[in-house]
């Protein structure tokens, strides 16, 4: 699965992007935990950050794939 | 509803968008949200916008949709302005047209909203320079014309055309074609340089306070590999010199002072040296790497290019029109006859043009206003329009002397007519259109013609430029010049040599205005005062170079 940073989750993360192996389908919950033991450092981003998948924004329920694009929003503040 | 949605990393043209709307029936209202010079109560110079691109787009084009049901319209615009975006600049723009007022206002309002929401934009820096764009500035003087028989002292001279002269409009220009152009905004960094910490040794990477005695070497680093993994003690990374370090708190040991055997190495050999370039070790993200004002040098181009300024804002190439006069003139490739001389100012002024990027026009007159308007004729509104018209001779008081009438003929007025220096004392200036077009009529001798263009004719064009005006520069005199003496100040044609002590200036030997002998050798005008007699060697002395402006 790509994974994409933006803003000061860059910081954290220290890369733009990255690649994490998924052995099945998960879920929003199971994801988060599979990139805080990559990148402990995203713990403190959990609750403000939301998870995009496929360039839509992703819910508790969505299901994720090993092919999908998802990316790391945190709080927007564009305009 | 029509939705236009773009973002874009290049300056917002908020007057073609409004263009766009023009002619449609009912309410437009539009959006200009502007960068503040101010960000947390810190005053900037920038902000850098960064955007989840296609992402964006399609939660803009999902949240334009979804409003339109409520509130609904005929188009919407948006463009949204990523990279690094100066204060006063748009980051946003946002075009709503509607049958009424009130949908409109509704649905720009609401967006914006949710634009601040959920649109994966951020504001990534605030970047705090001082801008040097403001030096730009100028505000011209509108004095009554002087009168002096004598004619403008040199510095008075040189104040007005500075004050006159209005930088042109910058234009944005690929590289490949900025060299000598004037840079017209500073050239901001997005990024640190090195982006990276990289090694500067062929070696391996290990954690920096580790002592083990042997290490396992888990991956290899290319010179373009951008690999961050956290090392542990005992672990090493191949990483050649210029590779990306894979994190921090790391130390490059050098291939010479290990003994490897398959996937394992021997450190034999500790140094203190990391052996690491930091990030930003060259350039700071936020620095202005070439200030507004300076020309454009193969260096300074270099540098735009290793920060992806790949169309910098610069001075346009000037347009100039020089015309030749006098009917003793022949061309060089013709054998004078008596009374007849070659046209040497031709080659001259193209040559001495050679600094500024121009696109030059020379074209030769009879010296009779009459049959001038009538070789000029129809392309009076071409010549006219060009930024600098440049006259050589015909500006003595004499008879025939037809330069001021020509240049009042094409729309110029006259702001002075002499100034008090010799050689070049007969030199008119003139301007138009508020000092974007400005003229000059040189004395035709060589060297007054030189003289004039090297110190009045170069300010000029360094201030349409947008470049800042040089002074004189100061040295000392390597030989004694005697018999100097006069009631003008003079530019004397000098060799200036740059020694240990600084700059040394020989004064040439010339003898009238239409000494050519004395340029071959010429780098350097020299500042005589008015009425000074003999002046000694190792004295200070002010002058100008001349062989490149």
């Amino acid at each position: 699965m790509h994974i994409l940073f933006f803003a000061q989750l860059k910081d954290v993360a220290r890369c733009d992007r990255t690649e994490l192996p998924l052995a099945g389908p998960v879920e929003a919950n199971a994801l988060w935990e599979l990139l805080l033991e990559k990148f402990p450092g995203l713990a403190g981003h959990r609750a403000s950050a939301r998870l995009a998948r496929n360039g839509e924004y992703a819910d508790a329920k969505t299901i994720f794939a090993d092919t999908d694009e998802v990316a790391l929003i945190p709080p927007v503040s564009g305009g | 509803m029509k939705i236009a949605i773009q973002l874009t990393s290049k300056p917002i043209d908020i007057s073609r968008l409004r263009e766009e709307f023009r002619g449609r029936a009912g309410a437009v209202v539009e959006f200009d949200g502007v960068v503040r010079d101010a960000e947390n109560g810190q005053t900037i110079s920038a902000l850098e916008y960064e955007a989840y691109s296609p992402m964006a787009e399609n939660q803009m084009r999902h949240i334009l949709e979804t409003l339109g049901e409520k509130f609904p319209c005929l188009a919407a615009h948006v463009v949204h302005r990523i990279g690094v975006i100066p204060v006063g600049e748009t980051a946003i723009y946002v075009g709503i047209v509607a049958k009424h007022r009130g949908e409109a206002f509704a649905m720009l309002s609401a967006f914006m909203d949710r634009l601040k929401q959920d649109v994966p934009i951020w504001k990534v820096r605030a970047i705090s320079v001082k801008s040097e764009v403001g030096s730009l500035k100028f505000e011209g003087t509108k004095s009554a014309i002087k009168s002096s028989s004598s004619g403008w002292r040199l510095e008075e001279a040189l104040a007005e055309i500075s004050s006159r002269c209005r930088p042109l409009p910058g234009v944005r220009t690929p590289l490949a074609e900025a060299l000598d152009r004037v840079l017209r905004e500073p050239v901001i960094a997005a990024d640190d340089l090195p982006a990276t910490d990289k090694s500067t040794r062929d070696g391996y990477a290990i954690l920096e306070h580790d002592s083990s005695a042997t290490f396992q070497v888990i991956d290899t680093i290319h010179a373009a590999d951008w690999k961050p993994r956290q090392l542990k003690t005992g672990e090493a990374v191949r990483i050649a010199t210029g590779g990306s370090l894979p994190g921090d708190g790391l130390r490059v040991v050098m291939q010479e002072h290990v003994e490897r055997e398959g996937d394992r190495i021997r450190v034999v050999r500790r140094e203190n040296a990391l052996n690491i370039r930091k990030r930003g070790a060259e350039v700071r993200a936020g620095q202005t790497v070439v200030a507004a004002g300076n020309g454009l040098t193969a260096g300074a181009l270099a540098m735009l290019a290793t920060v992806g300024c790949t169309q910098p804002l610069v001075s346009p190439r000037l347009r100039i029109a020089h015309f030749t006069t006098g009917d003793e003139i022949v061309s060089p490739d013709q054998k004078p006859a008596p009374g007849q001389i070659r046209d040497s100012n031709s080659i001259l002024m193209r040559a001495l043009l050679r600094s500024f990027p121009c696109e030059l026009t020379q074209v030769h007159l009879r010296e009779d206003f009459e049959q001038a308007k009538v070789e000029i004729g129809d392309r009076r509104s071409e010549i006219g329009g060009v930024d600098v018209v440049l006259i050589s001779g015909g500006a003595s008081v004499g008879e025939k002397d037809f330069t001021r009438p020509l240049l009042e003929w094409l729309d110029f007025e006259i702001v002075f007519n002499r100034v008090n220096i010799r050689p070049g004392a007969p030199l008119i200036f003139g301007w138009a259109d508020d000092g974007r077009r400005v003229a000059f009529g040189l004395p035709g001798n060589p060297l007054s013609h030189f003289v004039c263009y090297q110190l009045f004719v170069t300010t000029a064009l360094r201030r349409l430029t947008g470049a800042a005006v040089r002074g004189f520069l100061r040295g000392r005199l390597a030989s004694k010049l005697e018999d100097a003496s006069n009631p003008r100040e003079t530019l004397w044609p000098a060799r200036a040599e740059l020694d240990e002590a600084g700059w040394s200036l020989t004064p040439l030997p010339w003898s009238s205005s239409g000494d050519v002998n004395c340029l071959v050798a010429a780098n350097a005008l020299l500042r005589v005062p008015a009425s000074a007699q003999n002046l000694d060697a190792g004295i200070a002395v002010e002058f100008i170079p001349t062989d490149r402006t």
